[in-house]
């Protein structure tokens, strides 16, 4: 047997104790590879939606190294710490220190090389499924297969430096201990190391902050509190995990009369070696979890954006002309024999805006009269209005100013043109999309309508009145493309930020859609999968802590047999230690979650003025289903090698 | 009899009874079968012919829960590496076996002090299993075995692991068990000065019954008497222990 096929033979005949973490690194290579097949594709060279989808995969791929650097990083170092009585062994024998190392390195390389080839293997298998997803979501007309280099060499590059650090640093994780100290191994470290009063107490203190400054965060502290919580939060948890808990269990220990009990004195005792044991591990995984719930979370929650896109966009296509615009005859028309070209059905109601400046707040205010505004309504298949000579309505914006206008009532004066209203009362409905209407917007009486003759204070008469052309379209999502030149002249004023030129303003929701719900979708795509990656490795921690353990535990279950356990008892007792192993770190992590959510709720009501809860508890609760499956999927595998014995 | 993996009889045309209160050894050489009569004694392996009484009740008879049940209540070990539980203390791994039986906490407690007194491990009740000695360890697991009052005690080598100290120590308290409290032993032994101290040696050979010799007052006579049959009984002199009695 030669040197390096004794590093091969470790690896392969280890593979059971490497497997899960050996997984958690082919699917993060998968991914990256999938990634890099988007972002070198011909087709993504193209601006717009696949731009945003290269820079995503961009970022999400440097995630993934980073976060894969760190997963390799601490399996190692767990998993040599679990051979050192093999490495005593061979030290013993006379390996000398230098020949270990090489060994290790080459154990590590031959393990990168195995998940770089096997992922990359698998990633390209599958990137004709993923690219079909890809196609769906951005809704390109075809997404061919293309054979590249490219993607080849940038995940074999990523990977290969990767494992070279890697293997470079765990030759540092056998440290220079005694061999005496290696020989005895792993669970020589099963010590009672008193828990600190006063650490666990911080612990609990620190998280309770935490939260507390979460549930309060407002608008204004929004920002701040998002560099003052995670620090907090992420100190705390850690004391949770290697104090707290601990003292709690002592604390419920002392209770004899409870803990001495059937099998609570095994189980209890036994959950919190365990807990101690691998009290850091549980600490990263509840991080990891955390992170992977926030970020699909986060994401889920910019689709419930496009969810609530029809209320507050109930209109198919806006076209506003301004003042010496010399083309809204043309550009009307032509909107209309689109429209009749796609053989879409619509409606459309052109309303006459004044403006005017009121007294009571000095703003300009934009003003509809009753017979445009209805005609519209009914168009809508809303409700018409009649407002007496004297009154106004307000036209709400959005779904919350709904909300905020109904508790107003005002009484002003038109100053220009002396009309006194009184407006207390708001328009049920969201008509007019919140970009394309005046915050300050009322319906009014047609005879007070006419009686506004006075052009805005320091305009002339054709710049105080504006014509909105409101087009119904049944059929709104099918819009694409309608008004195509228009939507261009738009973006490039965006982009110049210079408005001057442009006498006209056009909005094609049914487009808007298609972009936000794709845009979302790929995010949500890019984030599903670095989530799963990060819960993929989450889950081997645990799988892999459970591993290097069975030899122990077996010998244990098999004593508890003999002194006249039955097997459901035994049952109880795996039951009671293997949940604490799943579901702490994972229901802190979606504690923590929680209260993230309740602050982010904050940030979107500040921007997009919408609630994300539907949203969350699908995401998490879908989390906690995955989280079940794999439970039941460990807890079979775990008691069938404890049978085994 | 009995028929393992491979079909083999590592117990044939093996008949004995132990009295009540009785502390038998048995002897052999390795591959003669003991291991394979202690595990069919303790129920965790299953006969393929004959039957096994235990105050008069034949386990094998039982289901699995009833079995589990069966050895918690009539049965106590005792082994060679201990088999402490890491996690417990040394108090926590004796009332192991009352805790599975709702017995209450007083009761419990009473017991522990009791036997940790007549073990001499009361300084100890509150470590954990490493950090006592492997005499202490021992002393443990046979508070482990006593505290539920068993009717019969299978003891493995359990001085395998000892110095010979730690081993006087454990077998003059298993004797002492034995003649004060009636406690029914059986002890399987490599250690001709660990028979020595049982009531009865019972050696067997190829799985089969090769002789029985009984204690007279003497234990130094005893002792030779067990080293004579050994030479008879040959197999591995390496297995046996070649020093005299201290």
């Amino acid at each position: 047997m030669t040197f390096r096929q004794l590093a091969y033979r470790n690896v392969f005949r280890n593979r059971r104790s490497y497997a899960a973490f050996f997984l958690a690194s082919v699917f993060s290579v998968m991914v990256f590879f999938v990634y890099s097949m988007f972002i070198f594709h011909p087709l993504f060279a193209e601006d717009g939606l696949q731009q945003l989808a290269v820079r995503g995969m961009f970022i999400a791929e440097v995630v993934l190294y980073i976060f894969t650097l760190f997963f390799l990083f601490y399996s190692m170092s767990a998993f040599l710490q679990a051979r050192s009585k093999e490495f005593g062994i061979l030290m013993h024998l006379g390996m000398t220190k230098k020949q270990l190392n090489k060994l290790i390195f080459f154990e590590t390389m031959i393990l990168g090389t195995v998940s770089t080839v096997a992922g990359i293997a698998l990633g390209f298998a599958f990137s004709k499924f993923f690219f079909m997803i890809g196609r769906e979501i951005m809704e390109l007309e075809a997404l061919p297969l293309y054979v590249s280099w490219k993607p080849f060499a940038l995940t074999i590059g990523a990977f290969a430096s990767l494992f070279i650090i890697i293997s470079f640093v765990s030759v540092a994780f056998v440290r220079t201990k005694g061999i005496l100290d290696l020989l005895q191994g792993y669970w020589k470290t099963e010590e009672i190391t008193q828990s600190s009063k006063w650490l666990s107490a911080l612990g609990f203190v620190l998280l309770a902050i935490a939260y507390a400054l979460a549930a309060m965060v407002s608008d204004s502290t929004v920002y701040t509190m998002a560099f003052i919580i995670p620090p907090i939060a992420t100190l705390g948890t850690y004391l949770f995990f290697t104090h707290s808990i601990h003292s709690l269990l002592q604390l419920y220990k002392r209770r004899r009369g409870v803990y001495w009990h059937k099998t609570r004195l095994v189980a209890i005792a036994e959950a919190s070696v365990k807990l101690k044991d691998s009290a850091q591990m549980f600490f990263i995984v509840t991080i990891v979890s955390t992170v992977a719930f926030l970020t699909v979370g986060t994401l889920a929650s910019f689709m419930s954006y496009t969810g609530d896109f029809r209320e507050s966009n109930p209109l198919g296509l806006i076209y506003i002309s301004f003042n010496g615009n010399s083309e809204e005859r043309e550009h009307v028309d032509r909107l209309i024999s689109q429209l009749e070209g796609k053989e879409l059905e619509y409606d459309m109601v052109p309303l006459i805006v004044k403006r005017q400046t009121s007294t009571l707040s000095g703003n300009d205010v934009d003003i509809v009269r009753t017979s445009d505004f209805n005609r519209l309504a009914l168009t809508l298949g809303f409700n018409p209005v009649y407002p007496q000579s004297g009154e106004g309505i307000f036209i709400p914006y959005s779904q919350e100013s709904l909300e905020e206008l109904g508790e107003v009532s005002v009484e002003t004066r038109l100053m220009e043109s002396d009309i006194d209203l009184s407006i207390d009362e708001v328009y049920p409905h969201v008509m007019f999309p919140v970009n394309t209407v005046n915050f300050n917007s009322i319906v009014v009486n047609d005879s007070d309508y006419a009686a506004i003759d006075e052009p805005l204070a320091g305009f002339g008469d054709g710049e105080s009145t504006f014509t909105y052309y409101a087009f119904d379209i049944p059929d709104w999502e099918e819009t694409v493309s309608v008004g195509k030149e228009l939507t261009g002249i738009m973006q490039q004023a965006v982009v110049q930020e210079d408005f001057r030129d442009l006498n006209f303003f056009f909005v094609n929701p049914g487009e808007d859609y298609r972009l936000f719900k794709s845009s979302f979708a790929i995010l949500l795509f890019i984030g599903v999968m670095v989530a799963a990656v990060f819960l993929l490795a989450a889950g081997s921690f645990i799988y892999f802590k459970l591993y290097t353990g069975l030899e122990r535990d077996r010998r244990q279950y098999s004593l508890l047999v003999r002194l006249g356990m039955t097997e459901k008892e035994l049952g109880k007792i795996v039951n009671r230690q293997l949940m604490p192993q799943f579901f702490l770190p994972w229901g802190v992590a979606l504690l923590h979650s929680t209260f993230a959510f309740i602050s982010l709720q904050v940030v979107w009501d500040e921007f997009a003025e919408l609630s994300i809860l539907g949203e969350m508890v699908f995401v998490l609760s879908g989390f906690t289903i995955a989280q079940i499956l794999y439970f039941f999927l460990i807890r079979w595998r775990y008691i069938e090698h404890l049978r085994a014995s | 009899m009995y028929e393992g993996k491979v079909t083999h009889r590592a117990l044939n045309q093996l008949s004995f009874e132990v009295e009540k209160g009785e502390f038998l050894a048995v002897m052999g050489p390795s591959g003669s079968g003991k291991t394979t009569l202690l595990n069919l004694i303790s129920t965790i392996d299953t006969l393929t012919a004959g039957e096994i009484l235990i105050d008069g009740v034949d386990p094998h008879g039982l289901d699995k829960n009833e079995l589990a049940l069966f050895r918690r209540h009539k049965l106590g070990f005792i082994f060679q590496d201990f088999n402490l539980l890491q996690m417990l203390t040394v108090e926590e791994n004796m009332v192991l076996p009352l805790t599975l039986d709702y017995v209450p906490t007083d009761e419990m407690a009473r017991r522990v002090l009791e036997l940790a007194r007549k073990l001499g491990l009361e300084s100890l009740l509150h470590k954990r299993p490493n950090e006592i000695s492997g005499g202490e360890a021992q002393r443990t697991a046979i508070g482990r075995a006593l505290i539920h009052h068993p009717s019969l005690i299978l003891a493995d080598e359990p001085t395998g692991n000892l110095d010979s100290k730690a081993s006087r120590d454990v077998l003059e308290l298993l004797k002492s068990v034995s003649e004060e409290s009636g406690a029914t032993i059986v002890m399987v032994t490599h250690d001709p000065i660990a028979a020595s101290y049982c009531d009865r040696v019972l050696f067997i050979k190829d799985g089969e019954f090769f002789n029985e010799i009984y204690s007279d007052e003497r234990r130094q006579t005893f002792y030779q008497k067990i080293l004579n049959v050994l030479s008879l009984l040959g197999g591995n002199v390496n297995d046996l222990s070649a020093a005299r009695l201290p």
